[in-house]
């Protein structure tokens, strides 16, 4: 043939997909964009998330305010870019958190069957059947309160200043009980897939030419395992981003005055009649990374699937 | 002719939740060096089981209580695990039902027809995509090399029974087990499969076990057929024997109910009545007895020996299991 023979590889066909989709790219740009402003944060916000201006409070956007101020005076543009920084942190968190517990329980539940299936199975059920709502209401309430004052008790104890910070007992509880409802579902997803792909004619084919355990594990099962769950990392991302500012608007996740989409929600509820800008700030920023995040996991979910070649 | 596989009493179950499934109850046959046997029966007969466990390529719920299996003096049934995946590679080709799912889709067709090359014959990527190529012309597909680089999705139905042949004969096993090759495909497709094989076997001088519920689809091909039913085989002859001579109710009950065109119009086609048996306990009688016409006390109470028919003609190797002689009343 005179063409020249084009060469195929697979993350670069899945790639080309993915540039080819336009909502994904989008989506793609949104979150990169997110994860960008959560990093470099503290450097581009124009104001402190504290620093308090008692005579400018309330003000609707202005060139000096592009978000306007809330009832503090405290400029919500920095406050949106910090709890950026605190959404990408929790959804990063909580869903790899999930994905280790789910992957490790759900594979080899997957892979061994039997009666760790049975339990794994059981363990699942269970967690899914209590509300999680109130799974993590009640742990952030009994658990936060008697941290934080054992902590206190510490630092009168040792004077030492590592006691006196408990932002991260905050945040470190929050992972893990948003991490605790969020395992099941990608352990029921792993199970599912690895328990597919095992009895897949091609895997038989596979082992009928004497190919390594584990070759097929490494070739056969997770390649075809993978697209799936790629699309979950990204769908639950998305998740527990929009679970973390649930909880913080409750009162039970993120506290003040760490800024949290859901905790400046909740602050501008209160006030959205005469101010809606407070409101319309955290709650659109919100909205659209959760977007982006579900476009980019379709898009994702096309990409990667090699049978929707064009 | 010289013996390449030998299998003797060969008993295989599936474990589920009320007790044991008895798929294989004693099948024993030998298979001679380029031969080609054909394996007939319903679904649920046994016979894809019986040649899947020569090799065991088994689901976890299977077992292999008793018999052996000898493969050019190897007995099989007693290799390590990691024996077992060199015989697999190198002695033994497997060609599966459905094309369309036995080729992983991730993988490039070049990449998957090598592997079993590269890990058992100890080749490189590159000899072992070379010989792929060559196979690939041999098993009629074109434009080979560009073959290699594409993806299974991108070949049809017929072309990826050719891949899958192609890597059945790549590391030239003795013998091939084909688990009904053309039932996926259709009639034309079906017909050029056939006469692909044909050749190669000329050309190859390889051993084939045909597994198919097409009895037809035999007769321009095997040298011997073997019918299943109920995990035993029920009869056994060179493949005109079978046609011309058919000895067992079950292969006469076959043989009645293919279609044909001279037949009459507006009849119904002949069937045989009644539906398999369910394999929860060891058959004690003949599996086939229900369904039977020549039926008599004994079927039901001794389960019947494949011997030797009475006045077979010499050299037919005809065997079948059966206590009635159906010669009086076909």
């Amino acid at each position: 043939m005179a063409t020249k023979e084009r060469k195929y590889s697979l993350t670069k066909d899945a790639f080309n997909r993915l540039i080819a989709n336009k909502l994904a790219m989008i989506g793609l740009i949104v979150v990169a964009l997110l994860i960008l402003i959560a990093l470099i944060g503290p450097f581009i916000t124009p104001y402190d998330f504290l620093s308090q201006d008692l005579m400018s409070r309330n003000q609707p956007p202005t060139s000096l305010h592009w978000f306007g101020t809330d009832d503090l005076g405290r400029d919500v543009l920095s406050r949106v870019i910090y709890g950026a920084r605190t959404a990408v942190l929790v959804a990063f968190s909580v869903t790899i958190l999930s994905f280790i517990i789910g992957t490790v329980l759900g594979s080899l539940a997957g892979y061994l069957g039997g009666k760790f299936d049975s339990f794994v199975s059981w363990l699942i059920d269970i967690t899914m059947s209590i509300p999680s709502l109130l799974l993590v209401i009640v742990i952030n309430v009994s658990l936060k309160p008697t941290l934080v004052n054992w902590m206190d008790a510490q630092f009168m104890a040792t004077h030492d200043e590592f006691w006196r910070n408990t932002i991260w007992v905050d945040f470190a509880i929050v992972f893990g009980s948003l991490a605790l409802i969020k395992w099941p579902k990608a352990a029921r997803i792993i199970r599912g897939q690895i328990l597919s792909i095992r009895n897949k004619n091609y895997v038989m084919a596979a082992k009928a030419i004497g190919v390594p355990t584990s070759r097929i594990l490494t070739a056969y099962v997770i390649p075809n395992a993978i697209g799936p769950i790629i699309v979950s990392f990204s769908a639950t991302l998305g998740e527990a981003m929009v679970l973390e500012s649930s909880f913080s608007f409750l009162g039970v996740g993120v506290r003040p005055p760490i800024p949290s989409w859901g905790n400046m929600i909740s602050d501008g509820l209160r006030v959205w009649q005469l101010y809606p800008h407070v409101l319309a700030a955290p709650a659109l920023v919100l909205a659209i990374a959760t977007i982006a995040f579900s476009f980019l996991g379709d898009g994702l979910n096309d990409a990667l699937n090699p049978r929707q070649w064009k | 002719m010289e013996t390449l596989l030998e299998v003797k009493n060969l008993e295989t179950r599936f474990k589920v939740r009320s007790g044991y499934v008895y798929a294989v109850n004693g099948v024993s046959f030998s298979l001679g060096k380029a031969e080609m046997l054909g394996v007939v029966g319903e679904s649920g007969c046994g016979k894809s089981v019986t040649m899947m466990s020569l090799i065991k390529l088994l689901p976890p719920a299977a077992q292999i209580t008793n018999g052996s299996v000898k493969l050019d003096g190897v007995e099989l049934t007693k290799l390590s695990k990691k024996d077992l995946n060199a015989v697999r590679g190198s002695k033994v080709g497997m060609i599966y039902q459905d094309p369309m799912t036995s080729l992983n889709p991730f993988l490039k067709i070049g990449l998957q027809l090598s592997e079993g090359l590269v890990y058992h014959k100890g080749m490189s990527m590159a000899d072992a995509l070379k010989r792929s190529a060559a196979y690939l012309d041999m098993v009629g597909i074109s434009n080979s090399a560009h073959r290699l680089n594409e993806y299974p999705h991108q070949l049809s139905g017929g072309m990826r029974q050719r891949v899958m042949i192609a890597m059945a004969l790549l590391s030239e096993p003795g013998l091939v087990i084909a688990d009904e090759p053309t039932t996926a495909l259709d009639v034309t497709i079906q017909a050029q499969i056939v006469e692909l094989v044909k050749e190669l076997r000329k050309e190859l001088n390889t051993s084939i076990i045909w597994i198919t519920h097409d009895l037809s689809l035999l007769a321009g091909m095997v040298d011997r057929i073997m019918v299943m039913y109920g995990g035993a085989i029920v009869e056994e002859a060179v493949r005109g024997e079978i046609y011309k001579d058919p000895r067992h109710p079950y292969t006469i009950g076959l043989l009645n109910s293919i279609p044909r065109l001279s037949a009459d119009t507006g009849k119904r086609l002949s069937t045989i009545g009644g539906a398999p048996p369910n394999l929860f306990m060891k058959p004690t009688g003949c599996p086939f007895a229900p369904r039977c016409r020549f039926r008599m006390d004994r079927c039901e109470k001794e389960l019947p020996v494949l011997e030797t028919v009475p006045g077979a003609a010499p050299d037919s190797g005809h065997r079948i299991a059966c206590w009635a002689d159906v010669r009086d009343n076909k």
